[in-house]
């Protein structure tokens, strides 16, 4: 059997779906969610992975049983939920997604009445309310019933249209190349790049298909939407994961940039308009720095998580902000990480500049990126991350999350997940070589014993 | 209780359990009106779906119809979701096996302990959704009542019917089974709801209205059906209301006519029936209280009919649970051939005095009380299968430990009033007696 693996964290509560994640936990929690937001509407929504619907069931079950009013999206791209809820009268929403992680796990992830996720103080209210078994149930005259609700893509699509020169990108007749994993985003985000007046070659976009890769958006994970790129001559390519709050872009000579990209060059694009800080998690590229510098804003950076980085966003007023995995935060759209936001930008962005994103990029000193994962139980994190900080004593030292090793022109970070029982290992440099030699490293004293 | 007891958790719990009981097969589930039974199909999808099973929903649905389903989906089990006879506020679950029929007793310990071993595991999903059943499965179910009655001789009647839906889940079969029969249907609290205008158990104090409306609108006969449809009352043509214990032996009047055989009922069951199958030189068997108890036994007897008397009855092998609809048909076909109609039918039963009561006593203090019974009684030659039954020739008398409340129940019968007063008296102040025993300090 193997170990347990249920996460309960600021990223939602996490687990194999029917195993560690059952649905009695999700019914439990949804229960609890109930009793957090209090009477009223809440938004569920769901990516396309198989135990989707068993796991929705569970929540609406256990949202029914404190009096909420469950109001059912179906599939429905995370990012478009989220907008939802902030444009309605709903109470909080949940979504039943693993975002980025392999097809047998799924996760309730939980978000309030403005659409944003639960702040971590928030969330431990919730897990408090869990552990103690409290949420009262109604009455059986008091139970409510169960609503649909097929507007929040389009009502999603058209705020994010208004938010861009959608004239300026519908004159270029672009033609994209995009990749859903056959995911929340599947038909809403070809639909999407047509009403921008793209020509879409789809990649991988049939939601009743399993998923046909590895959701996250990592550059070996998109052989096939390069491929599409270079055959069909795309000015982009478009990868998303499976709920659509992540995007990674192949340029136009058919090569993946690095998720990193995704929001320095969503950076760059708004920075050019307005001066904002910009607020990214720790292992986000260099990159960031270079084009915040050259547009004169500050960059905060705060621990691994949506949720932290949005909180800070909102604290300094940022315009954009974002994580190194591909997520991207413009909150004057949507509080949250927006795959549709970020193909937005980056489509402006190439029909403003008349210049592909490869060529964008390049502007821009390189940097390589090596990310590596090792599977860890949580209660091992704290002495492998001890052992971390007695190997780079000597180097600089960033303890927020992790253990951050940082030298003039490259970094480390090791971190237990907050999703997955497993270390990650991540290290930037000038050359792929030298970020590979300091992963290398790393790894070398995490896995001989002691 | 909704809000109480029957949380989420439970149910979601207790269908992994019968996911795992069925080995992942197709289960047909299937729903009555009340407000909470939309949250506890939502509970039992999840549940089911965590252990690869299909899940065929029928909606809103009674509970013959989703055994009838059950069977010919050839699925693996059913749950239907229904407090059936209890009030609103009251919700369950109804296990039923791949025959149609609710869980025996083996099957039933069976499911508890895979219940109580572990209720959920990793089977991944198998189904991304839940499926819909064949649209036509209510049709098929109507065409296999027609074929279970007399249509031709129920059809030159043309009944006027005033039927009494208690906002249940029978209105659309019933509705098409008895216009096929050429009946005229006249119906009563018809409208599908979470309230119901009365408490659904079909009694004479519950079919009050039910009562009126029959004289209000010249109806041949009036019928009540329970929320799921499994139980039924009937009202004659002048208003007055028969006894649930009624339904049974009119039954039976109807069915041994023309399909002799074995009838089983429960140790409660008035002596109506067995003086109704006398006449025909048929047997009556007794099984303990309980739907699940009487069709098993019915199953093994060979039975052409079974019941209790609380009005749920059925007819084998058309149907393998208590069905109400199924039993109207059957009363009609008893009538049909009667010139006075239900009203002649009903002034054939014998008439016999019957007297129920109950005394409070904590569940796990009943043994010890049912036990204090038993000393009291032992020169009778007593019946220990369900509680304590004394047959006597002109009466009898059962002691049993309600299965549903924390009660002792009293019920005796007999030819005269006197007589079954008596016995009943008698009876009632042992039982308190036993209760007060029990209470007291451990003996």
């Amino acid at each position: 059997m193997r170990p347990p693996a249920l996460k309960i964290g600021i990223s939602g509560v996490r687990g194999i779906a029917g195993e560690s994640l059952t649905p009695r936990i999700v019914t439990s929690f949804a229960a609890a969610f109930g009793t957090w937001c209090g009477p009223g509407t809440i938004l569920i929504g769901t990516d396309t992975r198989p135990s989707r619907e068993m796991l929705a069931q569970a929540a609406v079950a256990g949202l029914l049983s404190v009096g909420s009013t469950p109001v059912c999206l179906g599939i429905v791209p995370l990012p478009s939920l989220q907008y939802h809820a902030r444009h309605s009268d709903a109470v909080g929403a949940v979504c039943v997604t693993a975002s980025h992680n392999l097809v047998e796990w799924n996760a309730l992830k939980f978000f309030g009445p403005d659409g944003s996720a639960l702040r971590p103080s928030q969330f431990a209210e919730l897990t408090d309310l869990y552990h103690q078994g409290f949420y009262p149930r109604v009455r059986a005259e008091d139970i409510r019933e169960t609503r649909t609700d097929a507007s929040a893509v389009a009502k999603h699509r058209a705020g994010v249209l208004a938010a861009v020169d959608a004239g300026l990108i519908r004159s270029r007749r672009l033609t994209v190349a995009v990749d859903c994993c056959n995911g929340a985003a599947a038909e809403a985000a070809p639909e999407f790049l047509r009403a921008l007046g793209c020509r879409v070659i789809e990649v991988h976009t049939n939601s009743a298909a399993p998923f046909p890769r590895n959701p996250e958006p990592a550059a070996e994970n998109l052989e096939d939407l390069c491929r599409a790129v270079a055959e069909s001559g795309a000015a982009v390519g478009l990868a998303l994961d499976a709920d659509a709050d992540r995007l990674a872009i192949v340029g136009e000579r058919g090569r993946p940039l690095g998720e990193d990209c995704t929001v320095a060059l969503a950076a760059d694009h708004l920075l050019g308009r307005r001066g904002s800080p910009v607020v990214v998690s720790l292992p986000t590229s260099r990159l960031v720095d270079e084009i915040a510098r050259r547009h004169g804003s500050a960059v905060h950076r705060t621990r691994v998580g949506e949720s932290h980085v949005v909180e800070r966003m909102h604290a300094c007023g940022a315009a954009i902000g974002g994580e190194g995995n591909g997520g991207v935060v413009v909150p004057a759209v949507n509080p949250c990480r927006d795959g549709f936001v970020a193909m937005a930008l980056l489509l402006e962005m190439i029909a403003e500049r008349r210049a592909g994103p490869e060529e964008i990029r390049s502007q821009w000193p390189p940097y390589a990126m090596v990310k590596r994962r090792m599977p860890c139980r949580a209660r091992d994190v704290a002495a492998f991350l001890r052992l971390m900080r007695h190997l780079y004593r000597d180097d600089e030292l960033d303890l927020t999350d992790g253990v951050l090793v940082r030298r003039p022109d490259r970094w480390l970070h090791i971190r237990g997940s907050n999703t997955e029982p497993v270390l990650r290992i991540i290290a930037e440099a000038p050359t792929d070589e030298e970020a590979q030699g300091l992963v290398q490293h790393a790894l070398t004293y995490l896995r001989s014993p002691g | 209780m909704v809000g109480e007891a029957l949380t989420p958790e439970l149910t979601v719990d207790f269908a992994c359990a019968f996911g795992a009981w069925a080995d992942g097969g197709p289960v047909v589930i299937g729903r009555d009106t009340r407000r909470s039974s939309p949250m506890l199909r939502a509970a039992v999808t999840a549940g089911l779906m965590s252990r690869g099973c299909e899940v065929i929903d029928m909606g809103i649905c009674t509970t013959p119809l989703l055994s009838f389903a059950v069977r010919e989906l050839a699925c693996a089990g059913g749950i239907s979701i229904t407090g059936s006879h209890n009030d609103a506020q009251w919700n369950a679950l109804k296990f039923l096996g791949p025959d149609g029929a609710l869980l025996n007793a083996v099957k039933g310990e069976e499911l508890l302990d895979i219940y109580h071993a572990s209720p959920c595991g990793a089977t991944p999903p198998a189904w991304l959704a839940v499926s819909a059943p064949p649209p036509d499965v209510r049709e098929r179910y109507v065409e296999h009542l027609l074929a279970a009655v007399d249509g031709g001789a129920i059809r030159r009647r043309r009944f006027r019917l005033a039927l009494d839906f208690c906002n249940g889940a029978a209105g659309g079969v019933a509705a098409e089974f008895l216009g096929r029969l050429g009946c005229t249907l006249v119906p009563l609290n018809a409208e599908p709801g979470g309230t119901f205008a009365h408490p659904p158990a079909p009694s004479p104090e519950n079919m009050r209205q039910l009562s009126r409306f029959t004289r209000e609108v010249a109806a041949d006969l009036g019928a009540a059906l329970n929320v799921d449809g499994d139980r039924i009352g009937f009202v004659l043509r002048d208003g007055r209301a028969l006894s649930e214990e009624h339904t049974l032996p009119l039954a039976a009047l109807g069915r041994l006519a023309r399909r002799p055989g074995p009838v089983v009922v429960n140790l409660s069951t008035s002596r109506m029936t067995d003086i109704v199958a006398a006449r025909f030189a048929q047997r009556v068997v007794r099984a303990p209280v309980g739907e699940s108890y009487v069709v098993d036994r019915a199953l093994e007897e060979g039975a052409v009919l079974a019941g209790e008397g609380s009005g749920g009855t059925v007819a084998l092998p058309a149907g393998m649970t208590f069905d109400g609809l199924l039993t109207l048909g059957i009363v009609l076909e008893g009538i049909a051939g009667e010139e006075g109609g239900l009203q002649s039918l009903a002034d054939s039963l014998p008439r016999l005095e019957m007297r129920k009561g109950a005394v409070e006593c904590l569940p796990d203090r009943a043994y010890r009380a049912l036990e204090y019974f038993r000393a009291c009684y032992v020169s009778r030659q007593p019946d220990f299968t369900d509680g304590v039954r004394i047959d006597l020739q002109h009466a009898w008398l059962h002691v049993r430990v309600s299965n549903t409340e924390p009660l002792v129940r009293v019920i005796a019968e007999a030819e005269d009033a006197g007589r079954a007063d008596r016995l009943f008296e008698e009876a009632m102040a042992l039982a308190r007696r036993a209760a007060d025993s029990a209470r007291g300090g451990v003996g």
